[in-house]
């Protein structure tokens, strides 16, 4: 087409820098798109309902505090925090615990139940809370424990574990038999084996598997939204959603208690980064 | 003898071992998921399951027939297929090519972009629905910007049947791009950097490269990928429950949230709910299968 072969070098390197150049503008322009709302919401927390209908772009002219411990009293953030920390915290020691003790069985021990149960496992993976919400709300209520912090937790730790046994397995099947082997010469018992050698060793795959859990019960609302309906029993994202039906319009509150509900996990991520992204990794090669 | 002892010791751990993971799961997860499908065959409305009491019978598919009746269903069905479509064609194209930009160093700080990018999706859905909400709404940001263009510009999209899924779908470009971009870029940096080197020096352009090397190497991720999109397009329930509770008139409405709608707002109807969900796992059981399917039949060599 070109006969000049300078000439067509010199199209190919102007297409190419402008191929690039979109690229980072693509890149920037999206990045800024999501830093923006975050930053307008931490500055709109600062200004009181009235300054914020006045001026809803703006930095605030007179910065306040005041939304936050209002948004804290009328929320009831107080007992939503403690509930929060308790799921979050009780659900994923437990998952971690059961699922690698059973990841264990499955890697180490020789049993004819191992590939049925563990394939039943890989599949619940694929099950989704929606298919099983239902039976879940009647079976609470039979048992006697609806609107209970133990009716909660249950759930919890019984939908976390088919990805912990899942990532158990894997990394445990990856330790070399022979350090159980020569446990159990020198006398060890399997249980002994587990707590000694094998759980210590697990701890990256079992961080991995914390810092899914704690980002995923942390958020998790659609459960908790049918399995309770006192304030006593429900978590922050319930108290949140607080503010978007009959306190719609009061933005100063509704704003702060965003923040509230935002920022922990914000600063989890910033701290635990490395951890979330691998652990998001580690989840999508199951396929 | 001796033998016979270490067996029972390592029957006893293994069942230790195994029990508390097994029992949760199936109290849980597999015995739920087989009830559902049971409660979708009968016509159980409330009350006892068992013993003295219970007033239910199998009625066969009678409530999948009324599911296909409903136009509630093809609404939030057609809603669900938007919602794959947006995450296939834009989410993935655009966690790829940011993916791609900050692997190729075609701009410094790739830590920082990729770190802000990600950001959205540790907040809590419940967050960013009330945060949209208000950004959106006639009093939010959104009405300022457009007027900055169009003074007597009116907004109406939450109001509008037609138009009011469309902030949900940005919302969710906004929210989840950031997973994609982290699933390309862990699997880009997998590839050996030699044989891009050597490529260079062979004097092969971006675009080549691009075409021999890295989209070959990525199939398999992109098809994960898509099974992702389509496995979490249908579990989508928080942000519009949140966001808009499927209205107006139930045009923003999605499967689980119709099927939460019948089995917890009014009088419960929990056949029909449970046939909602039957219909569900089957759909994105059909859709993966297909989706592994199209990539043997077309995917390119791994």
């Amino acid at each position: 087409m070109y006969r000049n072969p300078n000439l067509r070098r010199g199209i190919d390197a102007a297409s190419a820098f402008f191929a690039k150049a979109i690229l980072v503008f693509l890149l920037i322009l999206f990045t800024v798109m999501t830093v923006y709302p975050v930053i307008w919401l931490l500055v709109s927390s600062l200004k009181t309902t009235q300054e914020f209908q006045m001026n809803r772009i703006g930095l605030p002219k007179e910065p306040t505090l005041r939304n936050y411990p209002m948004a804290w009293k009328i929320g009831d953030f107080s007992t939503l925090f403690v509930n929060s920390l308790i799921y979050t915290g009780a659900t994923t020691i437990a998952i971690v615990l059961i699922s690698f003790s059973a990841a264990f069985a499955f890697a180490k021990i020789r049993s004819r139940a191992t590939p049925i149960l563990y394939q039943s496992f890989v599949v619940g993976i694929l099950l989704t809370l929606q298919s099983i919400m239902v039976p879940l709300f009647l079976m609470t209520n039979a048992v006697g424990l609806y609107d209970t912090r133990l009716g909660i937790l249950i759930p919890y730790i019984g939908l976390g574990l088919p990805m912990g046994v899942y990532l158990g397995t894997e990394f445990i099947k990856s330790i070399p038999d022979a350090l159980v082997e020569s446990a159990k010469i020198e006398g060890a018992g399997y249980l002994r084996i587990f707590y000694k050698i094998i759980f210590p060793m697990s701890a990256p795959v079992a961080v991995t598997l914390s810092i899914m859990n704690v980002t995923s019960t942390w958020n998790e609302f659609m459960l908790i939204n049918i399995l309770a309906s006192k304030t006593s029993i429900k978590s922050l994202p319930v108290g949140i959603l607080k503010f978007s039906g009959a306190l719609a319009s009061d933005y100063g509150k509704q704003f702060a208690a965003l923040v509230i509900g935002m920022v922990p996990l914000l600063v989890f991520y910033l701290v635990f980064r490395k951890q979330i992204t691998k652990g998001l990794t580690a989840g999508a090669v199951k396929g | 003898m001796k033998s016979i002892t270490r067996s029972g010791e390592t029957t006893r751990a293994y069942l230790i071992l195994v029990l508390p993971a097994v029992l949760l799961y199936f109290a849980v997860m597999a015995f739920p998921t087989l009830f559902s499908i049971t409660l979708s065959l009968t016509n159980y409305s409330g009350g006892k399951v068992f013993g003295e009491g219970s007033d239910w019978k199998f009625v066969g598919f009678k409530h999948y027939a009324r599911m296909f009746r409903d136009q509630y269903f093809w609404i939030a069905l057609k809603n669900n297929f938007w919602i794959m479509l947006m995450s296939v064609f834009i989410q993935i194209p655009l966690g790829f090519v940011f993916a791609y930009t900050i692997f190729r160093k075609l701009i410094r700080g790739g830590e920082f972009f990729q770190t802000m990018i990600y950001m959205p999706s540790v907040i809590s859905s419940i967050v960013v629905a009330v945060l949209w909400q208000t950004i959106f709404s006639p009093y939010g940001p959104v009405t300022d910007f457009m007027r900055l263009f169009n003074p007597t510009w009116e907004n109406t999209i939450a109001n509008d049947p037609n138009r009011a899924i469309l902030p949900v779908l940005f919302v969710m470009v906004w929210f989840y791009t950031g997973m994609y971009l982290i699933i390309f870029l862990a699997n880009l940096q997998k590839i050996d950097t030699q044989v891009i080197e050597a490529a260079r020096i062979d004097g092969a352009s971006e675009g080549q490269m691009l075409r021999a090397i890295i989209l070959p190497a990525l199939s398999g991720v992109i098809v994960t990928s898509a099974i992702l999109a389509i496995a979490g397009s249908l579990k989508s329930f928080d942000l519009i429950f949140a966001m808009t509770s499927g209205n107006p008139a139930r045009r923003t409405s999605v499967l689980s949230l119709y099927m939460y709608d019948n089995a917890f707002r009014g009088s419960p109807d929990y056949p029909l709910a449970n046939a909602i969900s039957t219909f569900m796992v089957a759909l994105s059981f059909v859709l993966i299968v297909a989706t592994k399917k199209l990539e043997k039949r077309f995917g390119g060599k791994e």
